[in-house]
């Protein structure tokens, strides 16, 4: 199939046609599907260069599963979710050691959005307290309010019920309206927005 | 927290939730020709068959013979010979039997035991 024609492809028709050897199909998977998989390891881990190292091997196992794929078990973005937090998890871990203070700020992909400095901010800050919450929390807070995920999806990404998702998110949220309060007061600003 | 406390602070995280939003990381040029390398680097190795292992002498004369039913066959067989071998002396003939028995090299018997005629 031309590489033009794949606009409208399912993302599991896709990966049929990858496991078939179609060179076309890798490249439309990787650039829709590597964007939303580094956005998402990025707010799981804080720290750009781990995210990247976590994109790419959630990829490459996205690829190696491709012969095995069974359609209509489960989409495709909701495997992929599932492998990066897995990987994100086993990632801080390892890296309880590394201060907050230590973590670098994303160095470039910064989306044309940054319309003001608040906003930056704000994201900085909220990134920070996400990085204070325990890994699960975190988990469900993301795929809920940023990457805008409805709660039976996040149940199915998880593997948790859909009331086990709701406890975790208000709880995170919580945590985190405590931890950004906390931030504004050590600032000394109080947020207008 | 007092309730509308909490309800104000709950509604401020959608600030932060909307900022984090248009924050989004991009992965690099780099990156994406890591995972294209990576997605080729697959269907190369799934389109090239497993090399052929060279067989061994033991494995071809296995194959020559037939391969596992021959082998049975053979050890069946053997098995066999071990038991009459080692079995039938003392199954099949008692002391009556044994004196029809014809020694037809006594010269070797009587030499192994150092005699002289």
């Amino acid at each position: 199939m031309p590489f033009d024609a794949m606009g409208e492809t399912p993302d599991e028709a896709l990966l049929v046609l990858f496991a078939n050897g179609d060179g076309a199909a890798a490249r439309v998977l990787t650039q829709r599907l590597t964007p939303r998989v580094m956005a998402h390891a990025y707010r799981l881990l804080g720290q750009h260069a781990e995210a990247e190292d976590v994109t790419q091997e959630a990829m490459l196992r996205l690829w190696k599963q491709a012969p095995d794929w069974r359609q209509g078990e489960a989409k495709v973005s909701t495997w992929l979710y599932r492998v990066v937090a897995n990987l994100c998890i086993d990632r801080r871990r390892r890296m309880r050691s590394v201060a907050l203070d230590a973590i670098p700020e994303p160095e470039d992909g910064r989306a044309s959005a940054a319309d003001t400095l608040q906003d930056r901010a704000r994201a900085e800050a909220l990134q920070a307290a996400l990085d204070g919450l325990p890994d699960r929390q975190r988990q469900a807070v993301v795929l809920r309010h940023i990457e805008g995920l409805a709660n039976p999806e996040i149940a199915a990404i998880m593997e948790i019920t859909v009331e086990a998702v709701e406890s975790l998110t208000s709880r995170g949220k919580r945590a985190l309206a405590a931890a950004l309060t906390e931030r504004q007061e050590e600032l000394g600003y109080a947020d207008e927005g | 927290m007092p309730m509308k406390d909490e309800e104000r602070d709950m509604n401020g995280l959608e600030a932060y939730f909307d900022a984090a939003r248009a924050e989004r990381a991009a992965p690099s040029a780099d990156l994406m020709a890591r995972i294209i390398a990576d997605a080729q680097a697959v269907q190369m190795a799934a389109r090239s068959p497993a090399p052929r292992r060279r067989a061994g002498l033991g494995e071809q004369f296995y194959r020559l013979i037939g391969g596992w039913p021959a082998m049975a066959g053979l050890a069946t067989a053997a098995v066999a010979g071990v038991w009459l071998g080692t079995s039938l002396p003392e199954g099949l003939l008692g002391p009556g039997e044994a004196a029809y028995l014809v020694d037809v090299t006594p010269e070797l018997a009587f030499d192994l035991a150092g005699g002289d005629f």
